[in-house]
């Protein structure tokens, strides 16, 4: 039995089996169980044969619209997925560490990676960007055979302990809350966002471990003692009894979800529309079937797989815009069109030594780009194709469609203009083409600053916290140099939003918020104190997205906010929500044994 | 085993169209490939491995082969190398 001490900062007891938590990149680390790794492997074949699919029909398509030598990238990018170093590597590692394939493919192509940086060549040195979008479509076909992190968590019989390096808001984004009993992190770092969270979701945890991470063995048993700051690992049976009877008691007051009842209202009696952001038309069933209130986000680019948008037809399109509406059975679907770069797109091959990046990988996102909308404008038939086909299926059900990466309302209006255009371009096809809500995503500062004036040109805002806290403050998620600067609670993302929520009230325009903020039990809270009262997020995020909003009092979150709001830093605003939610967790303990 | 070795002569050396085209001629060997530059030595059926040897043009590499169709491996690889990977007639 080892015993490692740091600072308690919630309150209560939890014993139960470790799961490991250690995030690169984005990309979280989870040993596997032994009779697991079968499973694994096979998702990982499963994943590598899709993209091999993938690939070979993007080469085959490239090769018929722009000729061989374009497609000459892609014969590259197929051989690195049947090389021997990267996914025999990385199935040698899931076998031999126990870990989940998306680690170890992401170790496979950090060792490689080295070795790539090494090279004096600097087109060599370029090849480096096929294999990270190599190894970025083994990852997404990896999330479609297995699901996320969090279905993982789904699949522990029992909850488990959390152990982490750190915290971060896209790891706390990814996990199932209701799966974990307590918490113990390495870092010094985030220790108030630690403990808030901690406290709003009443599980105890430690912080400021140092090592915890690398020291808990695979399958070890945990005991996280908040009150004096301990973990126990692997504990006596004796030690691990008792404490699992102080953990019963200390639980008596958590309870499970409740089962999806129809619509969620605060504890305050606000009612909050809870929708999904999915990327796979199956996902709008699976949406539907979690009781999400309709389609927050549909990002359309994924239906392109990382090749040309040029290449998915109307008519295909058109198709899955109806499986989508058909899927959700009445419910609202807003479809975003393309969030590409036209860096994204090849071109024609003047030198060899081009690089065209397919793979709308994490990299590419933080990039300032001919992206979104402006991609749209510039490639006016690619959008139009794309707009005849939402305005088409619009016929069907309940669509809106929804700009990205909207910086002007000079764009909103050119947009639009296209859309009248595509209209027509229906209409003379002798179809029917309805009136549909169009929306932007609010994720530029340029965008949230006006505001008021972009909600008089469109019918709803759709706020895309991920990339407006990049760029509002100028911190790329994806240098792990700056990464950690990427802070929710800076009082410039709060006043932000604040302001956006304004502004679209001011034209009674809705509103609402996708992106990670909306799936983080703390965050959430901030947001409705801010006024939002619509969230999209994924699927599995919604049960404790549920649960967490029906224990906030809207009413006490926007106080709290308001003072939040008078409040210079990042640490004095944890200081003084890490005040609230200790004492509301009084309040509340009081109020249980007022009960009793 | 058959050891061969060869100077890599076209323009880019073994950049990625190159390096492909050896792994696909490579590959339909049975016998195990290598390939040498210096004193890295390179599974000869691994894209990545053959770009990693950064073999610019003017280097000399190694090829060696071990099982049933060694000789025929290491005549086919080293004359696809000589000859420029049937590159220089394209211009760049």
């Amino acid at each position: 039995m080892e015993r490692l001490t740091g600072i308690g900062v919630s309150e209560g007891l939890a014993v139960g089996p470790a799961l490991v938590a250690i995030q690169r990149t984005q990309v979280i680390r989870f040993p596997i169980a032994a009779d697991r790794v079968g499973r694994e492997l096979v998702a990982l074949d499963r994943a590598r044969e899709r993209s091999h699919e993938q690939l070979h029909q993007i080469r085959s398509r490239i090769a018929a619209l722009r000729g061989a030598d374009l497609a000459a990238i892609f014969d590259a990018q197929l051989l690195m997925l049947e090389d021997p170093m990267l996914v025999t590597r990385a199935a040698a590692l899931v076998r031999e560490e126990r870990v989940n394939a998306e680690w170890a493919v992401q170790r496979a192509v950090e060792e490689l990676g080295q070795v790539f940086n090494d090279l004096a060549d600097p087109y060599l040195r370029e090849r480096k960007g096929d294999l990270h979008d190599v190894a970025g479509r083994l990852r997404m076909n990896l999330r479609d055979e297995k699901g996320s992190a969090r279905d993982l968590l789904q699949d522990l019989e029992t909850p488990c302990v959390l152990i982490a390096d750190e915290l971060t808001p896209s790891v706390v984004a990814q996990l199932d809350w209701t799966r974990i009993r307590g918490f113990a992190t390495d870092a010094g770092s985030r220790t108030y966002h630690t403990a808030i969270l901690a406290r709003s979701l009443g599980v105890p945890a430690v912080v400021g471990l140092h090592d915890v991470s690398r020291r808990v063995p695979p399958r070890a048993w945990v005991i996280v003692d908040a009150a004096t700051g301990d973990v126990l690992i692997n504990p006596t049976d004796d030690v691990r009894r008792e404490a699992e009877a102080r953990a019963t008691l200390a639980r008596g007051r958590a309870a499970l979800p409740r089962p999806i009842e129809g619509p969620v209202e605060t504890a305050d009696g606000i009612r909050i529309v809870l929708e999904a952001n999915i990327e796979r038309v199956d996902d709008a069933a699976t949406a539907a079937a979690a009781g999400a209130d309709g389609i927050g986000l549909y990002r359309s680019e994924f239906m392109i797989a990382g090749g040309p948008p040029d290449v998915v037809g109307e008519e295909e399109q058109y198709a899955v815009y109806r499986q989508l509406l058909e899927g959700m059975g009445g419910r609202p679907v807003t479809v975003r069109t393309f969030d590409v770069d036209e860096r994204q797109i090849a071109r024609p091959v003047v030198d060899v030594a081009l690089d065209g990046r397919w793979f709308p990988d994490e990299r590419a996102s933080g990039h300032a780009g001919l992206r979104g909308i402006r991609f749209g404008l510039a490639n006016p038939d690619i959008f139009k194709r794309q707009l005849r086909a939402l305005l088409r299926a619009a016929a069907q059900g309940p669509l809106r469609i929804l700009f990205p990466f909207v910086s002007s309302v000079a764009e909103v209006r050119a947009a639009r203009a296209l859309i009248d255009e595509a209209r027509a371009e229906v209409a003379a096809a002798g179809a029917s083409a309805p009136a549909v809500p169009v929306g932007i995503m609010i994720e530029v500062p340029s965008a949230a600053f006006t505001a008021s004036i972009l909600a008089r040109e469109v019918d709803f805002f759709t706020i895309g916290t991920n990339d407006l806290i990049q760029y509002t403050l100028a911190v790329d998620r994806t240098d792990e140099r700056v990464s950690d600067r990427y802070e929710p609670l800076h009082p410039a993302v709060l006043r932000l939003i604040r302001h956006v929520r304004r502004g679209a009230a001011r034209q009674r325009i809705p509103v609402s918020v996708c992106g990670e903020m909306a799936s983080d039990p703390l965050l959430l809270r901030l947001l409705i104190g801010c006024g939002l009262t619509q969230l999209s997020m994924t699927p599995g995020a919604m049960p404790v997205a549920r649960r967490v909003i029906r224990e906030t009092h809207a009413g006490d979150m926007a106080r709290l906010v308001a003072r939040v709001m008078t409040l210079g830093t990042v640490e004095e605003i944890e200081q003084a929500l890490l005040a609230a939610f200790g004492r509301s967790q009084e309040s509340q303990k009081s109020e249980v044994k007022s009960q009793k | 085993m058959t050891t061969q070795t060869v100077t890599v002569t076209n323009q880019l050396g073994m950049h990625a169209r190159a390096a492909a085209r050896f792994v696909h001629v490579a590959t339909r060997f049975e016998s195990q490939i290598r390939v040498g530059r210096d004193v890295n030595v390179m599974d000869g059926k691994s894209i990545m491995g053959i770009l990693l040897l950064a073999a610019a043009r003017g280097t000399t590499i190694t090829i060696s082969a071990d099982g049933p169709d060694e000789a025929a491996a290491v005549q086919t690889l080293c004359g696809l190398v000589a000859s420029g990977f049937g590159e220089d007639q394209w211009n760049g």
